[in-house]
């Protein structure tokens, strides 16, 4: 039995990778990938809790966040074509015409 | 589910329901003015099912949603300033190109998840509406397809999605101490000290929670990304972002704080205090000297959010009163704004830069005038709603002695009001001689957009010479929710 | 029919507001039907609710009507609502069919005139704002009136912006009615911080009750009300508007700068008399500021060549009657001259407009003479308005309410022989300027052709008002003359009746007698001064002690030149040469600061997605270090 806290470490070193790949990293996908870390290490701690608990809410958010996230990253893929389309590159660094 | 609980929550079933209705109404026949009466029907029988369902109130539908008297009375006002904004909508995209009607089905959806938002009581639906609004309003910023839109929409994207990344983090972190995601339950849990909780996971968690709420309120220092999302938005979108994705959120924050007291913090109530002095002089700050209108509005707003917070803060009756009153001549000012940049607004761009309203009076006397009353009660000169709204906040938290605030708010008001008054005088100021026309001057506005923005003036004025009944609903509706 | 009060303030409002939106793309007769008609059915409803008001009184003598509360906060709690008592039922009265009279006039006067419906919209929002200070039953709306009265007079006085003096003008009216405004709004936040109530007659109560008579409060009070009623009612030492204030039409002179507005300051004091009570102190420095201001302005009055600026002082003075009356305990007497002073001097300056457009906007009178003739409906109005107001014994309205205020000034507990020697001499000199107006102007050889003749409407307005200068003091005769009583017993209700001293009481026909004889002295010294032998008074002026004089009463006792000297230039040199201290450093510093932290802050704004990410990222690090770590 894998001891709970582990479970919370590694879902909060998930989360602040994840951080410090949307702060870093200058490609669009890459930038999406690092949310998806850090949804899913909140997703890790509800699994791990709701098991703890003996509480079927917490997997069952899960779901709903997967979902959500699926629904993030379509609108969020499509979004990127149409940048592509327009600058021939998905640098974030790139979209930077609106500022002042 | 009872079948009373499903009667309850029908509001919310006749918005999904019409987004269905329209989303299959394109796939039949693609017709803007079909799309509009049908988002319109919806929205309209949405709001009249209110008075209906408040019969019912207060009830508590499943764990997820409550509906009381509170959720009723913000459902309210969304749908009706949603009601506007499609309107507006239908003025704007009609000088637009390329298809139009799916526009209206992502309003109803973000509608819909503002509605959820004001009625949640449990992290569920708040996470869910909170997405309904959020992924809605994605591909609302970028529906133009213009490279301003496209950059909009992808900065909305990225850091909605981290902060909803936050959120959802401060979430497991409550749950993993608590056990429980229902609003209801945890105070009881905290308070109770055998259940070996630790207080600095439950704050920490609160405290992602408070920066997943702050990013869609636009509070310094998760504002970063307001101007350019204000700027690059079709401008009845900005209007959305600003009125109501704010206001749900507002009404969101109102009841889950109040129920988790935060008077019972004191290191999260002091982080508030910190978010709105900082929201009200940085916001006032960045907007002094700004000249791009809509980039001035959204400066505008975050101090706007940061003179709420003090209100917020205030305990007492008074305070959800002011709170809620705020809101509703903030929805009419802000919305009559951007409906003035709406029915400026042509095919290639939206009318922002200055030379866009610079002697605009001498041009088009109503549109200035009305942009004048606009910007008067966002500084909240007296005889308009702005006055009286402001009058509450400043009664509010004098009433509980939060003196640094309600300084900070007076101080901070006189800031804004020079930049107000600029575009005020820049509007009066008479056109150079020899200049070209801005193309903004010269379109005529489309009627219903101009009777949108005719019936804001008049509410404007009516809030703030006579605001006595709405005062009176206000305080029947969004004291003491369960 | 009270129910409708209401509509009175609210119709001419409306007429602004058609008129203000509209009013530019309308034909002239539309806008003269909306502007004239508006205050025409608020005149009409005035009569109504007077009519219902005096037959059926309501209980305790008074009608407040609550519209709505517009905030509601503790004891603030400011109303849209209207009080009419007596007293507000009279001012209403006046100012409906005074105004009316006027803007009928304005119809016919204006209509050559640029900006035809600016004016009427300008003279709607003003008789609805007046109305609302009189009907306001509470001061914060009483203030929203006084204001609103106040900006119309500045819009007013400026109507013809394109000259510059004009311009001039207004800004002078409306910075020197602001010294005193800014000590009435002074003194209604020290009764509100006080008493706890904006409701002037709880206000009114709860003084009666708290404050001893003399206590430092009630007199810091009444001080502050009195500089607010001085600057609007042109009294020393805030007068010097008012002659400049000619610059305006003349129906504005007529209706806001001698029938109306200017006797807002008459009407505060007589709606907050038991505070003025409180303060006998205060009450005595309004007997004498109107004393002192009577003969002043009467002096000046003699030596202008302006037909209108001579009208000008001549109201100052007659408002000095009023103040003189309040200050005695007169009240019913001040309002009694209010009325008949409102229907002769609105006369006067609607004729004197006349004589002005027929002389080719010529002002001054030493180049008119001899219209008696050529403008003969306008020569006797004028004369009738003159009666009256040289107090003409028997037949004239102001021969009724002036002298009741000299026998009040003389024979009141706080009145005195000198006060009433004061009013005596105002008299005496009031009846030399004014037929020295009417002997110059309708009298003597033509010097200029009369070159326009008025129409109906002109000729209407001047009669209906000559008839009621001469019958309207028929409301109020001394004991020995039918001894009516029937404004007083009216007024009874809001305002305490005058006491006498028993001792003084018998001398009424004898101080009646005197008057009188002044008056037609007066008179004939006019005639022989002016008709007669115009070359001696010449003479006189020339003369060494005469030129001073003259000087001095041209200028206004050099009030202007004193401001001036002691205030403006001294200000304005300050001003200058502190241009660039510290003090001004630290503004501009205030300035340079925010300016230097809105660009630090604009540079946050990047565009750059990456840094907005890592500033929510450092916002939640700090919020969360904050809510875990204190």
């Amino acid at each position: 039995m894998v001891p709970l806290s582990y479970y919370l470490m590694l879902s909060a070193v998930m989360f602040f990778l994840g951080v410090l790949g949307v702060m870093l990293r200058r490609n669009a996908i890459i930038i999406f990938m690092s949310l998806e870390l850090m949804f899913n290490a909140a997703n890790l701690a509800f699994v791990a809790f709701a098991l703890y608990y003996h509480s079927l809410s917490g997997q069952i958010f899960v779901f709903f966040v997967m979902t959500v996230a699926a629904a993030e990253v379509a609108v969020g893929l499509a979004l990127i074509v149409a940048i592509f389309r327009t600058k021939h590159s998905i640098n974030v660094d790139q979209l930077s015409s609106l500022k002042g | 589910m009872t079948a009373a609980d499903v009667y309850a929550i029908l509001p919310l079933i006749v918005l999904g329901g019409a987004s269905v209705v329209v989303l299959l109404g394109i796939a039949v026949h693609r017709s803007h003015s079909l799309t509009l009466i049908l988002t319109l029907t919806g929205l309209v029988a949405a709001f009249l099912l209110l008075p209906l369902v408040s019969i019912e109130a207060p009830r508590q539908v499943t764990p997820l949603l409550v509906i009381d008297s509170y959720s009723i009375f913000f459902s309210g006002l969304i749908i009706a300033a949603s009601f506007i904004i499609t309107v507006l909508s239908y003025s704007y995209l009609s000088q637009q190109r390329g298809h139009r009607e799916e526009f209206y089905l992502f309003l109803l959806l973000a509608t819909l998840g503002s509605v959820v938002l004001v009625a949640s009581t449990h992290f569920a639906s708040f996470f869910l509406g909170l997405e309904v609004l959020s992924v809605s309003l994605y591909t609302l910023i970028a529906y133009s397809r213009k490279e301003y839109g496209i950059e909009a929409g992808v900065k909305y994207l990225i850091l909605a999605g981290l902060s909803s990344a936050f959120l959802l983090f401060g979430m497991a972190l409550v749950y993993s101490e608590l056990g429980t995601m229902k609003l209801a339950q945890i105070p009881t849990s905290l308070s109770n000290p055998s259940s070996g909780v630790s207080q600095v996971f439950v704050l920490g968690g609160l405290a992602l929670i408070v920066v997943g709420i702050g990013f869609k309120l636009a509070l310094v220092p998760f504002h970063l990304w307001t101007p350019d999302v204000y700027q690059g938005a079709p401008a009845p979108v900005t209007a959305f972002v600003a009125t109501i994705s704010k206001g749900a959120m507002f009404a969101l924050l109102l009841r889950y704080f109040t129920v988790v007291n935060i008077h019972n913090y004191p290191s999260l109530y002091l982080a508030f205090v910190v978010i709105a002095i900082a929201s009200m002089f940085i916001g006032n700050l960045l907007g002094l000297l700004q000249t791009k209108l809509k980039r001035l509005l959204a400066y505008s707003s975050i101090s706007h959010l940061g003179y709420l917070l003090v209100a917020f803060l205030a305990s007492g009756p008074l305070a959800a009163v002011a709170v809620a009153f705020y809101l509703v001549t903030y929805f009419v000012t802000t919305l009559g704004a951007f409906g003035l940049i709406t029915i400026m607004s042509n095919s290639d761009r939206d009318a922002e830069d200055p030379e866009d309203y610079r002697g605009l009076f001498w041009r088009k006397p109503w549109i200035a005038g009305s942009f004048t009353a606009m910007l008067l009660s966002l500084a909240g000169v007296p005889l308009t709603a702005g006055f009286v709204g402001k009058f509450y906040l400043v009664t509010a938290g004098i009433g509980s002695a939060l003196w640094l605030l309600v300084i900070v708010l007076v101080v901070t008001s006189g800031i804004g009001l020079y930049y107000y008054l600029r575009v005020v005088v820049a509007m009066f100021a008479s056109l150079p001689k020899g200049s070209t026309i801005a193309p903004a001057m010269r379109i005529s506005p489309h009627f219903t957009g101009a009777l949108a923005v005719t019936i804001l003036v008049l509410l404007l004025f009516w809030l703030g010479i006579y605001p006595t009944p709405i005062l009176r609903l206000i305080e029947s509706m969004v004291t003491g929710f369960s | 029919m009270l129910g409708l009060l209401w509509l009175i303030p609210v119709i001419p409002l409306i007429g602004f507001i058609l008129l203000a939106i509209i009013g530019p793309r309308l034909s002239r007769t539309a806008v003269a039907i909306i502007g004239v008609g508006s205050v025409g059915i608020s005149a009409i409803l005035a009569i109504l609710v007077a009519i219902s008001f005096i037959s059926s009184p309501p209980a305790g003598n008074a009608f407040t009507q609550t519209l709505w509360t517009w905030i509601n906060v503790t004891n603030f709690n400011p109303g849209i609502s209207f009080y009419l008592d007596s007293l507000s039922m009279i001012m209403v009265l006046v100012v409906t069919f005074v105004g009316f009279v006027i803007h009928l006039y304005s119809a016919e006067h204006m209509l050559h005139q640029e900006g035809y419906s600016r004016f009427f919209a300008y003279m709607n929002l003003f008789v609805g704002s007046m109305l609302i200070l009189v009907l306001a039953n509470n001061l914060l709306l009483l203030y929203l009136g006084w204001e609103g009265v106040g900006l119309c007079s500045y819009l007013l006085i400026g109507f013809w912006y394109t000259n510059p003096a004009n311009g001039r003008a207004a800004r002078k009216a409306f910075i020197v009615t602001r010294v005193g405004d800014a000590a009435m709004a002074i003194g209604l936040f020290l009764l509100f911080n006080n008493l706890a109530t904006l409701n002037i007659q709880d206000v009114m109560q709860r003084a009666a009750q708290t404050w001893q008579i003399g206590s430092p409060l009630a007199v810091t009070a009444a001080a502050l009300l009195l500089g607010g009623a001085v600057g609007k009612s042109a009294q020393l030492p805030l007068q010097t508007w008012l002659p400049d204030a000619m610059a305006g039409p003349s129906p504005v002179s007529a209706l806001i700068h001698a029938a109306t507005m200017v006797t807002a300051g008459v009407y505060l004091i007589a709606r907050t008399h038991v505070l003025f009570s409180l303060a006998p102190s205060v009450q005595l420095a309004v007997a004498i500021v109107g004393a002192a201001t009577l003969l002043l302005a009467g002096f000046s009055a003699l030596t202008q060549w302006d037909i209108k600026r001579v009208l000008a002082y001549s109201t100052i003075s007659q408002i000095g009657y009023m103040f003189l009356a309040l200050g005695v305990g007169a009240w019913s007497a001040a309002i009694f001259h209010f009325m008949t002073h409102a229907f002769f001097k609105a006369l006067l300056f609607l004729a004197a407009g006349v004589v002005i457009d027929a002389m080719n906007d010529e002002h001054n009178m030493f180049k008119m003479g001899g219209l008696r003739t050529q403008l003969p409906l306008t020569f006797w109005t004028f004369l009738i308005g003159s009666s009256a107001l040289s107090a003409l014994p028997l037949i004239t309205s102001g021969f009724y309410s002036k002298d009741l205020i000299l026998f009040d000034a003389y024979a009141s507990p706080s009145g005195s022989t000198w006060l009433w020697l004061a009013g005596l001499v105002g008299a005496f000199l009031t009846s030399i300027y004014t037929f020295r107006m009417v002997f110059l102007t309708f009298f003597g050889k033509p010097k200029t052709k009369a070159v326009y003749q008025p129409g109906s409407r002109i000729n209407l307005a001047l009669i209906v008002l000559a008839a009621f200068a001469l019958l309207i003091g028929f409301l109020e005769t001394p004991s020995f003359l039918g001894n009516i009583n029937v404004l007083g017993n009216f007024l009874s209700a809001s305002l305490p009746a005058t006491s006498i001293l028993p001792q003084r009481a018998g001398s009424e026909g004898i101080l009646e007698l005197v008057s009188a004889v002044i008056s037609l002295v007066g008179i004939y010294l006019a005639y022989l001064l002016f008709l007669r032998v115009p070359k001696t008074t010449e003479a006189m002026v020339q003369s060494p002690v005469g030129a001073v004089l003259h000087r001095y009463w041209f200028s206004g006792w050099g009030f202007d030149w004193l401001y001036d000297t002691v205030l403006v230039r001294p200000f304005v040199w300050m001003a200058n040469s502190n241009k660039n201290d510290f003090i001004d450093l630290l503004y501009k510093g205030i300035i340079r600061l925010n300016e230097a932290l809105h660009r630090v802050l604009s540079n946050t704004e990047n565009g750059l997605v990456r840094w907005y990410a890592t500033g929510i990222a450092i916002g939640a690090v700090i919020i969360i270090a904050i809510v875990v770590f204190l």
